[in-house]
């Protein structure tokens, strides 16, 4: 493996400082799961690391009405959190297939959104909470919707010297059901398609309605039409047969080693349908 | 760029001086001659390389040197008591067929103590999900599951003395 | 019925506790004094000229102290025809021929000198499936055959024919026919312990290697031609095998890295370490062979086999190993599984510039059950009958000949099928549960089960040596690979000399001290070298009896001397202590030795040990060392008419699942898995379910998500993210073993081989039972989810 440098800042200004100082051959690393493959398969190239694991008020989450997230949270913790399970169930299921024990225990969804990969699995979850991103630099503080943070595949709209060091969502209204499903090829796997729904009930009637799949399109995405096509309107087996025709169709995703354009894009109606049931029932 | 770190390693402190862009993997097995935590990929994707951190499991192949300052690892060869007396879960594994070639075998075996550590009684699918990030290509995993459930029964009996 | 006292236990095996402990050495653990590592630089291109080569770079690298390629280095060949190189000169045929290697002082120095390493290639046009290659104006592969005369086709000379009876007449005698194509992808052994070496010359140059192997004494034939190549034509090579890390076939042939390894070690004078990383383990190392199989098999009105007809197309890659050898293999289950009169099988193998394949457990047996067990189940269906039926209508039975010359005597088909039928509820649910998504299917096999005579000399030595403990090394020829192979040998042993396993250590994997092994293949491990324990073992005995006739009664007169003197009141038995027994008046069980007639008499027993220090600590002592070379009354088969009886028994089994398939995302779900195989007889308990689970669940891995793809040559997935190998949570549903015991004349305890069956009739298995859910037959292995939608969308 190329030789790097390894620094470990203990605050967020000494993150900043080293990196403008390090320029561009210098990364930010989390977990490092995702990173440190990339430099063992030779696809990045850094002189530099720069960790944010000392970074002490990037840890830590709350949930009081609000839930907050610190981008350095493990993945491990949000699993075992009772107060996020009832919070949002999707982001704690997202959390509980999320790779393995091993990986769970030092990534992070910090590490996770900022890697941008399609197939992030709790991209969706955090979608669908419409959840704000808290983005700093060297510059100042930015607050970002998630929806226009992902620029492509690996790509965010962060600037490189910035770091993700808070996700937010507002609490739940009642009547809200979450979930989040995943499809692998093999129970451990990277999504060939994952999606989260969030539905607001009336009764039969959905009031609200937000869908989001990944590893489907160059970004993952917030399926609009198939939340046009249920908001307002009760939810039958009908209307959750065109929901699943519909997201079949608003997905853009590819044939590439793991599967097929086809398959995934079959496999988007059915999560997408799956997952708007399971948010129903859970809907309270 | 180097430092010297300075960890626990199965109960006992220990120094090392390493390269910035070493993995705990590396400093075991290359500088320490700890050989018994192995590499199967090197990309977190098989967990041949699991040890315990602070009584987690991680992939040391994915996990900084620089990290492990003031940490507590505990790996395999930590497992084994004074006068080379087997670990439980070691015992379990020997009695029960968990281990063929035995490659994937310190891996496995941390996985399944960090798992009993959380849960001394895990279910037959808590197991499954526990080792899921340890690959195995000899067992098909049947008599390594079932040597867990022997060694959660003997944990009842006999509690754990070993450092986390 | 023998009453065993350690055959069929759960004596857990000796190698466990290290393993545990994590102190088994592996090749990647080991060093050696001064030593180097050795990384290769591998081509850019699937096949093109070879311009020029520029080390220079890589050469002035501090730390590097050699750098070799095919220019620099004598020209060594390998292979099963010698049609490939070492290092490669004047062009390369595949991404993963060796271009050139280095040795440095650490690994990362080596890493950066390959990368430094400038190759100059001209691109040529490649071929990357047979159908390519076979065309007309195809580029060649090979433009010169082995012995230098040039080639005008990329057909490998290596033809397999096989015929029996008249399949052109049977079929026109047939009352049903099913014909169809069927096709197997390249599948990666993926061994969690990677394939490594390292080799130094000592001062007399004299060839030491550490090598994960499986054939140490073929491989130091092999090593010794390497030296002969390099100027050493009289040297010696001693292979040592470190603990292995999984083999599955990988250790059935010397590869480009131990050469590189011997030639970086000759150039240095230093020991040279090569461990493939994981990546190089799937890109550099030699896979299943695939295979393309046309295949169309015939039975009468009441469902009696008449004929079968399979003809194979298969990719050879760009050099010839052991993938273009499986065809000998697939003849057993193509001739002999169930009975069938007339046989035609012929196989066209062909150069391409893909990656050339070898061994992997089952060695093209899962291939061959692929196409003919799928093919069974059509066959039943047109002429409408039930495939457990069927099957059992045509089953083997004992003490036949196959149409091969196969001579069967044990055989427990019957009751495997039987076993599965009864366990799966098949009567119950065959084509009863339309609608569910659940369907239950089976497969058989048939597979060597005595080992398998493909090289002049099958046999296996064992050398017993007693200690004056009563302790016994058991030195074997033979490898550990995870298989158990230590464990069956230390209960035979244990069981037939009359100790405990405790006592018996068993040392392998050392040329230089062990007896002759021809491999640890062909499931043939426990078969041989439990055999030739039993052997030696029935001389030491009769040595020990023939010593106990000397020395049992003196002993035991000083035995009670000595409690008398120290227990006063102890009355001496008056027994007649000057007589001397015959040997046959002794039996030793349990590493105690008494006479047969007074078994029970606590006073007329000695441990083993003590009758072997009285033997030797004496003037003119002596110490007891026997050994046994076993080679099984097989043969090779005949190379015109592919016959012969090529192994000493044969194995068979049946394995079955119920499944479900999810009808929106195409997934197989396995419900119940149920395996039952004719083991003969059960050696280690332990060990025998873990093949047995192991290979189910490689079968599992082969029928549902392994596949090796490559494009143009290059491979595509060549980590464990994208090479999905089934993981715990994938098996999540019970796997029921019967092993049934036919306890086989010719087997050790009447134990038959065991290391192979598990995996090769799980897919076809699978593939029935999804036909049954949901009425759909996937011809191409793996079944995934894509395929069986694309199947179903089809069908309506």
């Amino acid at each position: 493996m190329k030789k790097f440098d390894y620094h470990q800042p203990q605050r967020l200004s000494e993150a900043f400082h080293l990196m403008e100082k390090l320029g561009e051959s210098a990364k930010y690393i989390a977990g490092g799961t995702d990173l440190i493959v990339r430099i063992k398969q030779k696809a990045i190239h850094p002189d530099a690391l720069i960790s944010l694991r000392g970074i002490e008020i990037l840890r830590g989450f709350e949930v009081n009405g609000e839930v907050s997230i610190g981008s350095m949270v493990l993945f491990r913790d949000i699993e075992r959190s009772e107060g996020l399970r009832k919070a949002c169930p999707a982001l704690v299921e997202a959390a509980t297939v999320l790779a393995n024990p091993q990986v769970r225990n030092v990534a992070t969804p910090g590490g996770n959104v900022s890697n941008a990969a399609p197939s992030a699995d709790c991209a969706p979850p955090f979608l669908v909470m419409e959840a704000m991103l808290t983005v700093e630099g060297p510059g100042g503080k930015r607050e970002i919707p998630i929806e226009d943070f992902f620029a492509g595949p690996g790509k965010t709209i962060m600037d490189p010297t910035e770091i993700l060091t808070r996700i937010r969502f507002p609490g739940t209204k009642k009547g809200t059901g979450t979930a989040f499903l995943k499809v692998g090829r093999t129970n451990q796997d990277i999504a060939i398609v994952n999606a989260a729904a969030l539905v607001v009930m009336e009764g039969k009637k959905c009031r609200n309605c937000r869908i989001a799949a990944g590893a489907v399109a160059p970004v993952p995405l917030r399926l609009k039409k198939v939340e046009t096509l249920l908001e307002d309107n009760e939810v039958d087996a009908e209307l959750l047969e065109e929901a699943a025709r519909l997201a079949a169709a608003e997905v853009q995703p590819i044939t590439d080693v793991r599967s097929t354009e086809e398959y995934r894009r079959h496999i988007s109606g059915v999560l997408v349908k799956k997952a708007i049931e399971q948010a129903m029932a859970r809907a309270r | 760029m180097k430092k010297e770190i300075h960890f626990t390693l199965n109960g006992y402190e220990v120094a090392a001086e390493v390269e910035a862009h070493k993995m705990l993997l590396n400093v075991l097995r290359e500088q320490l001659q700890v050989t018994g935590t192995k590499e199967g990929c090197g990309q977190g994707e098989c967990g041949a390389c699991t040890v315990l951190v602070g009584g987690l499991s991680v992939d040391s192949c994915l996990y900084p040197a620089f990290e492990v300052e003031g940490k507590s690892v505990t790996t395999i060869e930590g497992l084994v008591g004074e006068g080379n007396k087997l670990h439980p879960i070691q015992k379990a594994f020997v009695e029960n067929g968990g281990i063929q070639c035995g490659f994937c075998t310190p891996g496995m075996i941390m996985s399944a103590k960090a798992l009993l550590d959380e849960n001394s009684h895990p279910s037959e699918e808590e197991i499954r999900r526990g080792i899921s990030g340890n690959l195995c290509r000899c067992t098909g995993y049947v008599q390594i599951v079932e040597s867990i459930e022997k060694a959660a029964h003997m944990n009842e009996a006999a509690p754990d003395k070993s450092t986390t | 019925m023998t009453e065993f006292s350690f055959i069929g236990t759960e004596t857990p095996r000796p190698d466990a506790p290290d393993k545990a402990a994590g102190k088994a050495l592996y090749i990647h653990d080991l060093t050696r004094p001064g030593m180097l590592y050795g990384k290769i630089k591998f081509s850019d291109y699937a096949h093109a000229r070879i311009k020029h080569i520029d080390t220079s770079r890589a050469e002035k690298l501090p730390g590097v102290r050699a750098v070799i390629t095919g220019y620099n280095t004598p020209e060594i060949r390998i292979g099963f025809i010698r049609d490939n190189f070492v290092l490669k000169q004047g062009k390369v045929r595949q991404f993963r021929d060796e271009v050139a290697a280095v040795a440095a002082i650490d690994p990362e120095i080596a890493e950066e000198a390959v990368d430094l390493i400038r190759v100059e290639y001209e691109e040529l046009p490649g071929v990357f499936t047979p159908e390519e290659a076979l065309r007309e104006d195809a580029p060649l592969v090979h433009e010169v055959d082995v012995k230098g005369r040039p080639k005008t086709d990329n057909l490998v000379p290596v033809p397999w024919k096989f015929v029996a009876g008249d399949v052109e007449r049977a079929k026109d005698m047939a009352a049903y026919r099913a014909e169809d194509y069927f096709e197997t992808p390249l599948i990666q052994q993926s061994c969690m312990g990677t394939a490594g070496c390292i080799a130094e010359f000592d001062l007399q140059n004299n060839l030491l290697i550490h090598t994960k192997t499986q054939i140490p004494f073929l491989a130091q034939n092999d090593f010794n031609r390497a030296l002969a190549a390099i100027g050493l034509e009289g040297k010696n090579s001693r292979v040592i095998v470190p603990t292995l890390g999984g083999s599955f076939g990988t250790g059935l042939d010397t590869h480009g890295y131990e050469y590189i390894s011997i030639l970086l070690a000759y150039k240095t004078g230093r020991p040279v370490k090569i461990v493939l990383t994981r990546e190089e383990e799937f890109t550099a190392l030699s896979p299943r062979q695939p295979s393309k199989s046309h295949i169309i098999q015939g039975c009468d009105k009441e469902g009696k086999l008449l004929f079968r007809d399979i003809r194979m197309l298969l990719d050879n890659g760009a050099y010839t190993s052991w993938g273009a050898t499986t065809p000998s293999v697939m003849m057993l289950p193509i001739s002999s599984l169930y009975r069938v009169p007339n046989v035609f099988y012929d196989t066209k193998i062909v150069y391409t510039n893909n990656t050339y394949c070898q061994a992997m457990r089952g060695y093209g047996n899962p291939q061959a059950a692929w196409a003919l067990e799928s093919n069974m189940d059509q066959l039943a269906e047109a002429a409408g009958m039930d495939p457990y039926e069927f099957r059992r209508k045509n089953a083997n039975i004992p003490n036949d000949i196959s149409p091969m010359g196969l001579n069967i005597t044990t055989c427990g088909l019957k009751e495997c099928l039987d076993t599965v039928a009864e366990k799966l509820q098949w009567k119950e649910k065959r084509g009863k549960q339309k609608g569910t998504g659940r369907g239950v299917g089976m497969a058989s096999l048939f597979h060597v089960g005595g080992s398998g005579r493909v090289y002049r000399s099958d046999g296996t030595g064992i050398i017993l040596k007693l200690d004056d403990f009563g302790n016994v090394s058991v030195i074997s020829g033979g490898v550990e690979m995870g298989q158990g192979f230590n464990a069956a040998l230390s209960l035979a042993t244990a069981e037939a000399l009359g100790v405990t396993p405790d006592r018996v250590t068993v040392i392998s994997g050392d040329t230089a001290t062990c007896p002759w092994d021809v491999g640890t293949h062909a499931s043939r491990g426990a078969f041989t070298s439990c055999n030739a324990a039993i052997m030696a073992s029935e001389k030491a005995r009769r040595k020990v009896f023939e010593l106990a006739s000397e020395h049992f009664m003196p002993r035991i007169k000083s035995k009670m001397k000595r409690r008398k003197k120290k227990d006063p009141d102890f009355e001496v038995p008056d027994l007649d202590y000057e007589r001397i027994c015959d040997p046959s008046e002794f039996d030793m069980k349990e590493n105690m030795i008494f006479l047969k007639e007074e078994p029970e008499n606590p006073l007329l027993r000695l441990t083993l040990g003590d009758i072997l220090r009285e033997a030797h600590y004496k003037e003119q002592g002596t110490m007891i060392v026997t050994e046994a070379f076993y080679d099984p009354c097989n043969q090779m088969i005949d190379a015109k008419t592919c016959r012969g009886n090529l192994s000493a028994t044969y194995i068979f089994g049946t394995q079955g699942a119920e499944v479900e398939v999810d009808l929106e995302t195409g997934k197989v779900k396995v419900l119940n898995f149920v395996a039952a195989h004719d083991v003969g007889q059960v050696l280690s308990k332990q060990a025998i379910k873990g093949q047995i689970y192991g290979g189910v669940v490689q079968g599992l891995g082969y029928a549902l998500s392994e596949e090796y793809k490559t494009s143009r040559g290059k491979n595509q997935n060549s980590n464990f993210l994208d090479y999905k190998i089934l993981s715990a949570p994938d098996i999540d549903f019970p796997i029921e073993i019967e092993c049934v015991e036919t306890h086989d004349i010719e087997g050790p305890f009447g134990a038959k081989g065991v290391g192979e069956p598990g995996l090769v009739p799980t897919a076809p298995a699978i593939a029935n039972a999804v036909y049954d859910a949901v009425g759909v037959r996937i011809k191409s292995l793996p079944l995934t989810p894509e395929k069986i939608l694309e199947a179903l969308a089809q069908k309506e």
